[in-house]
């Protein structure tokens, strides 16, 4: 048995915090993600760096918040000299290997891992019902072949449920009837609508010219589709989502299955997640890329299928607030291997093991180059930076005088963010605490100046759309 | 349900590929099958194959280049009937996943194909990654445990009620058209359970009855949808054969058929 552990990393894409059967969800049937977590620990305050895959993955494969890797949304290009996971572990003599999606701009995944599988066609965004059984058939080789003194680490970019944003890019230029027209699914096996399909439209400018307006700089093409949606629609959207993460799950399965038939199984840690959530319904959105709780929060899962690794089994972790950016240095310290300075995590194994230790009281979130959020557990702020006069391309903020407009939830009482009280003056002492909390987390970054012209020529463009905002708007 | 143009919902996706024109693509190929087939010599009782072309449904950004053509492969599904019993090849190849699947399995009831004995999936990869090939044997334990054996290691992907007829989807090419009357007569759904491309169990699926159109042709259509499974929409032509067969990914369009069915 080798001294250090193997390290499998399964995750998902677009993949809710709450869609798991384990955790309640009584729409869908996940028996395999919920043996994951009855084999190891489940953080349940687990939210990803930045709603949307590029952006959380290059978090993932760094260990640094968006604005340092250079990808701060899908078009981005991550900084050449940023140090990768692949590199990392293989420079402390782990056998690195990479199957399924990858999806970080800039990093070829073939020269920082050994690739299992990655398509004929390079896997992109999307893809899963081609790619997801190759994956596991690709695996399935590599465990019951795997002979090598060296331990490995494995992570497995499964694509799905990220599919459901091809049953979306479907509607966008014909009608579909909805399940109960089709005479396919009966309204009583439809999920309900979630609680919080109506929303506070006092949302930021970022938001809403992103995703709400009819010209929205993502995806209008959707919008426009789902305009007339019904409400059958929109759950039979929930319905579908369901069912992509009942095939995913599977895949799952049969890996699971395969690795506790290997002796591999007895010193291989498994970490579990997604690199953002899905929408699907709530406040009337579809896909990512908000800082709405459904887009950002993920399920995080340490576990173990034999006894070579230490993890606390059953168990719930309520209490740590775990981000995206943990993934690297938590590997490493598994591995036993120094992590490079200035990353951003930390290390979940003490927690994963059950000990007490320090931690952060909050998750720090951004999205689309402007957008930033802290959560903790009473209040989540988001806000938005106003685009500079003179865009200059280093990522912004902290800057006070630069924010934008603002939302503040209580966690408490509203879990499904439906009242906006960021100008409630009864709440201006909690919006001042936050801001401030903000920039203490902002400080802490390495922001550097984004110098690709793809990432630069998004930016350029989305900048004038918001500068043309705040002109008109003060 | 559909409008004039011959583009059913279930099986337009214009918008997923722009050049060539997906419905174009479809109805080309339809339209030079229905040419063809009136001439064609069938042969009762030999061999008998369809030939799908694969069409792909998705969004034009994970499509190739516009100079790029719009099949992304072929599913060919040869059977022939042996002693009561069917036996099923089927050859899955797809250019953008890069793996090409065999599968090869044995039925034993002429509406519902039940599987019997064993299974094998042949799996190569044409990527240029470690993967290049995988086999997996399947079985079924006592009538109710599915197993895969994977390079020497077993694994139970699911149990099965022993009354339960167990299919494979690629056998829907033949159970579809054998159940298509039971089904628009009693207006009920049929339960079925499935093992999608001989591996994953789909323990609560149903057939049913969508509707009928007069274009591009005449066709009844189906839906399938259960546990597991993104509803798939399989379209019946007036010969009896499924001339569509629409997934969520993917859409298969009839090209060729070589024999008649037994």
């Amino acid at each position: 048995m080798n001294e250090r552990p193997n390290i499998l990393f399964i995750n998902t894409d677009q993949h809710s915090w709450d869609a798991i059967s384990a955790y309640g969800n009584p729409y869908l049937h996940t028996p395999n993600i919920d043996a994951l977590h009855r084999n190891g620990t489940s953080f349940r305050r687990s939210y990803c760096t930045d709603p949307v895959c590029a952006a959380a993955r290059s978090s993932w494969a760094t260990g640094l918040y968006t604005s340092e890797t250079g990808v701060p949304f899908n078009g981005g290009h991550l900084h050449p000299e940023t140090p990768d996971l692949g590199q990392v572990l293989s420079d402390g003599g782990y056998q690195a290997f990479h199957c399924g999606k990858w999806h970080v701009p800039g990093r070829d995944v073939r020269e920082s891992f050994q690739t299992l599988y990655y398509g004929q066609r390079n896997i992109g965004a999307g893809g899963a019902a081609y790619y997801d059984s190759a994956s596991t058939h690709a695996v399935a080789d590599f465990l019951t072949n795997y002979d090598s003194d060296k331990p490995f680490y494995l992570q497995i970019g499964y694509v799905d449920p990220h599919d459901v944003c091809e049953y979306l890019h479907n509607h966008e230029e014909k009608r579909i009837p909805n399940p109960v027209e089709q005479g396919i699914v009966s309204e009583d096996a439809l999920p309900p609508l979630p609680e919080n399909f109506d929303y506070d439209a006092r949302e930021t400018v970022l938001h809403r010219i992103c995703r709400r307006v009819d010209d929205a700089l993502i995806h209008a093409a959707i919008l426009k589709g789902i305009r007339d949606w019904d409400e059958l629609h929109w759950r039979y959207l929930r319905w579908n989502y369901y069912r992509f993460i009942e095939k995913v799950d599977a895949e799952i399965g049969r890996v699971l299955a395969l690795l506790r038939e290997t002796s591999l199984h007895h010193n291989t840690l498994i970490i579990f997640s997604a690199d953002h959530g899905e929408a699907c319904g709530s406040h009337q959105m579809f896909q990512k890329f908000t800082l709405y709780e459904e887009s950002i929060r993920v399920p995080f899962i340490v576990a173990r299928l034999g006894d070579g690794v230490l993890v606390e089994k059953d168990r719930f972790d309520q209490t740590h607030f775990v981000s995206g950016v943990d993934l690297f240095p938590t590997v490493c310290d598994y591995a036993s291997i120094d992590v490079p300075e200035g990353l951003q995590g930390s290390s979940l194994r003490p927690l994963a093991e059950g000990r007490d230790v320090r931690w952060r009281d909050y998750a720090y979130i951004e999205s689309n180059y402007w957008g930033r959020s802290i959560v903790t557990g009473q209040y989540k702020y988001v806000t938005e930076y106003k685009p500079k006069a003179t865009e200059d391309f280093l990522p912004p903020g902290p800057d006070a005088t630069q924010f934008g407009l603002a939302q503040l939830f209580d966690r408490q009482d509203d879990p499904g963010e439906t009242k906006n009280l960021a100008e409630d003056a009864a709440y201006g002492e909690v919006v001042k605490m936050y801001q401030d909390k903000l920039l203490r987390q902002e400080v802490k970054l390495h922001r550097q100046q984004i110098v690709h012209p793809s990432p630069k020529r998004i930016i350029s463009n989305w900048g004038d759309r918001l500068r043309s905002y705040w002109q008109h708007n003060g | 349900m559909n409008d004039n143009s011959g583009r059913h919902w279930s099986f337009d996706y214009n918008h997923g590929a722009q050049n060539p024109q997906f419905a174009q693509e479809l109805i080309g190929t339809l339209r030079e099958y229905y040419a063809e087939t009136t001439a064609c010599d069938t042969r009762i009782g030999q061999t008998f194959t369809h030939a799908y072309n694969i069409l792909p449904n998705y969004w034009r950004g994970y499509g190739g280049g516009a100079n790029e053509e719009l099949s992304i492969g072929t599913a060919i599904i040869e059977r022939n009937k042996d002693n009561g019993f069917w036996n099923y090849s089927v050859h899955y190849e797809n250019t953008t996943s890069g793996e090409n699947l065999r599968m090869q399995f044995r039925c034993s009831d002429k509406h519902y194909r039940s599987l019997t004995d064993s299974w094998r999936i042949d799996a190569r990869n044409s990527g240029d990654d470690t993967y290049s090939e995988l086999r997996c044997k399947g079985y079924l334990v006592e009538d109710s445990e599915v197993r895969l054996r994977i390079n020497g290691n077993e694994i139970l992907a699911g149990t099965v009620g022993a009354s339960v007829k167990l299919t494979c989807n690629w056998a829907l090419f033949d159970v579809i058209p054998a159940l298509a009357q039971t089904i628009r007569e009693s207006d009920d759904e049929i339960d079925l359970v499935l093992l999608e491309d001989l591996e994953q169990l789909r323990p609560k699926s149903r057939l049913g009855f969508l509707e009928s159109i007069q274009t591009p042709f005449p066709l009844d259509g189906y839906y399938l949808y259960g546990t597991g499974l993104l509803p798939s929409y399989w379209w019946l032509d007036t010969h009896g054969d499924i001339a569509i067969a629409s997934t969520f990914f993917e859409t298969l369009v009839l090209k060729e058929k070589i024999g008649e069915n037994a």
